[in-house]
């Protein structure tokens, strides 16, 4: 179990969210979470990640907090500084151990994002594909065993979609487990193993990513 | 949920407050006796006291319901702390003004770097900018986060103000003798009953304005809850 | 915590000493205010020590708001403090890594600032000048512990700075008036009343508020929106 959710319910003030979720994370699994704008999709995430916090029910992590990889569609980069300098402060940040964010690793790092050659040129002037490219370098730099994703590919030109699909699918090879909001669930749906689908607050599906059928719940 | 009536004790204190504060203005001007030197300005020291009495009250309840808010997330502490540092800048202004007539009349000066005046200014002024604060358009939790630890900071600071006030005043001339000391019986009386009528008036607004702020976040449930 | 604090702090110094124009925003402010109050003297009239120390902590003052208001802005751009909150680390971390930052920052104004006041207000450098430098740091970290603090309202851009300034400035009126007395005697080597139980307030002012910050900021620096 890498992380397990129950009976989870969030309120904002007076206003309920989500409720009612239970929910568990096994390694090696891609989880596509379905459901249409505003369900409360991404506030799961959060909760998941741990950025907030449950109003009622528990949320368990069997994982390190530094082994949990998030990405959102915002890209957490500093815009003035170089990717290089964006990678290297998160890695000091996680306090990663000095073989893994040496200048070799950050750039090895930076290679296989196909960002080598911008790697001392300032953040600020990527592409939305090329900065998401960073975030995705950083998140990875933490090999995480648990990876919450949300919406990465919005906006994202094919390159880059084809790295985001090939790191997801390795991330899932190396025994990963991988909780994933997709803004096209159709498309993606062959590339997950399970499905939880939220509409109107609650989860309306929870099963195996086969017997899913998307119609349910049009976006 | 809680039951939104009020209920039937406030009122109650409100009256009482009102009496009370009836019976203080014939005590005041009939039953204390006139001051020999400073005249009759001096019956501005039995408003003077309570208010700033209670106003220090105030800021220490906005500083315990602060705390209760962040442990507990119950929201009638967050009215609580509103209603308490409206009351209590409305009645430090008070004590302000009734502080510098006094003070002019009996040293010739508005204003003085007396410790307790110059606290009660700095404190006006950091709760003045907390009720700035609450009028922020925020997520309602984040608000009462947010001013839950500026109430809490905020007393905090009382101590040293304080503290630093009276260093201060070491530099500059005493501008007059120690005050009290000497009151009458009838006059220590009289101080003691208005402490009291003034503390009934404290709690009936104090509570007023907390059962008016529940009601006015109730309220804004049902709006949102009705437009969804 | 430590090393992500200061991994933090160098983050923001370089970001605002090299890149950015964070700081100088706020120099120019604090040398304005200097410039402006030495026209309140007649020519050849010369400004008490204590109303040039005053002035000296006014422009630091309004220096440190702007100071905090940057660091914390920062963050919200790409949404990098949900970057920062998944970091392993307490949250104090950020808390502790800002006020590095922004007790570096304010020391580099100030050693703008004090030449400043010296020449447009017609100081002079007092045999005291080492307790007033003392006292010049001591302050800044209390002034620091709170700022870091509040500095942290600004999350999500709903508070703006002239909110922090009148919710600060009255707050930082203990170390104020210890470092304008303070100051005053070290332009003019006369303090009747001792420095020592100034310093021995703005150390419990520094005590007071780093305990404040460290209990208090997981509060008021969050991933809810």
């Amino acid at each position: 179990m890498l992380l397990r959710l129950t009976k989870v319910a969030k309120f904002y003030g007076n206003r309920l969210v989500i409720k009612d979720v239970s929910f568990e994370v096994s390694p090696g699994t891609v989880t596509l979470l379905a459901g249409p704008n505003g369900a409360g999709k991404s506030t799961l995430l959060k909760l998941m990640a741990g950025l907030s916090r449950p109003s009622v029910g528990s949320v368990e992590r069997g994982i390190a907090d530094e082994a949990l990889g998030y990405l959102g569609h915002q890209t957490f980069i500093y815009p003035e500084l170089t990717a290089f300098e964006n990678l290297a402060f998160w890695a000091r940040l996680h306090g990663l151990a000095q073989e893994r964010c040496s200048e070799e690793a950050l750039l090895a790092a930076l290679e296989r994002m196909e960002l080598k050659r911008f790697a001392f040129e300032r953040a600020g002037g990527f592409s939305r594909g090329m900065a998401q490219r960073l975030n995705l370098a950083r998140v990875l730099l933490l090999s995480p065993s648990l990876l919450l994703l949300d919406e990465p590919g919005t906006g994202l030109d094919t390159r880059s979609m084809a790295i985001l699909h090939r790191e997801i699918a390795a991330a899932r090879d190396r025994g990963a487990g991988i909780v994933w909001i997709s803004h096209s669930v159709a498309e993606d749906l062959a590339r997950a193993d399970r499905v939880l689908a939220i509409a109107d607050k609650r989860v309306v599906y929870s099963g195996p990513a086969a017997d899913y059928v998307p119609e349910a719940v049009a976006c | 949920m809680q039951t939104n009536r009020l209920s039937p004790v406030m009122p109650l204190v409100g009256i009482v407050a009102g009496l009370a504060l009836a019976l203080c203005q014939y005590m005041i001007f009939v039953y204390a006796p006139v001051e020999q030197t400073m005249g009759i300005v001096q019956k501005i020291f039995y408003f003077h006291m309570p208010l700033a009495w209670w106003s220090l009250i105030s800021f220490l309840t906005v500083f315990v319901a602060s705390i209760a808010f962040l442990r507990t997330r119950n929201w009638k502490w967050d009215a609580l702390s509103g209603a308490a540092a409206e009351v209590g800048v409305l009645f430090s202004g008070l004590a302000l003004i009734t502080g510098s007539i006094w003070g002019r009349h009996s040293w010739g000066v508005w204003w003085t770097w007396d410790p307790r005046l110059t606290t009660t200014l700095v404190m006006w002024f950091v709760y003045a900018g907390y009720l700035v604060l609450r009028t922020l358009d925020l997520p309602r939790e984040r608000l009462g986060t947010v001013s839950a630890v500026v109430g809490i900071v905020a007393f905090l600071d009382v101590p040293l103000v304080f503290l630093s006030a009276r260093l201060w005043r070491s530099i500059h001339p005493a501008v007059f003798a120690s005050k009290g000391g000497g009151l009458e019986a009838e006059m220590k009386t009289t101080v003691i009953a208005c402490i009291v009528a003034f503390g009934f008036l404290w709690v009936a607004l104090t509570w007023l304005r907390a059962a008016q702020r529940r009601m006015a976040a109730r309220i804004d449930v049902l709006a949102t809850e009705t437009t969804i | 915590m430590l090393s992500a604090a200061l991994a933090i702090a160098s983050k923001d110094l370089r970001l605002l000493l090299s890149r950015g124009t964070g700081l100088v925003q706020a120099l120019l402010l604090g040398l304005l205010l200097i410039f402006v109050f030495s026209l309140s003297q007649r020519v050849g009239e010369v400004m008490g020590p204590q109303g040039a120390a005053a002035i000296f902590w006014l422009a630091s003052a309004f220096c440190q708001v702007l100071i905090f208001n940057t660091l914390f802005a920062i963050e919200e751009a790409n949404g990098a403090r949900f970057g920062l909150l998944l970091a392993p680390v307490p949250v104090q971390a950020v808390w502790l890594g800002k006020g590095i930052a922004g007790f570096t920052l304010l020391l580099c104004a100030q050693a703008v600032f004090l030449p400043a006041a010296i020449v447009f207000l017609g100081q002079t450098v007092s045999p005291l000048w080492h307790v007033g430098l003392a006292t010049v740091l001591l302050a800044d970290v209390g002034i620091v512990a709170l700022g870091a603090l509040l500095g942290a309202l600004s999350q999500g851009q709903a508070a703006r700075e002239s909110l922090l300034s009148i919710v600060l400035f009255p707050l930082l009126v203990p170390v104020l008036l210890a470092g304008i007395r303070v100051g005053a005697a070290a332009f003019a080597d006369d303090i009747p009343e001792g420095v020592e139980s100034w310093l021995g307030l703005v150390a419990a002012f520094d005590a007071l508020f780093l305990g404040a910050g460290i209990v208090l900021f997981p509060f008021v620096y969050g991933g809810e929106e």
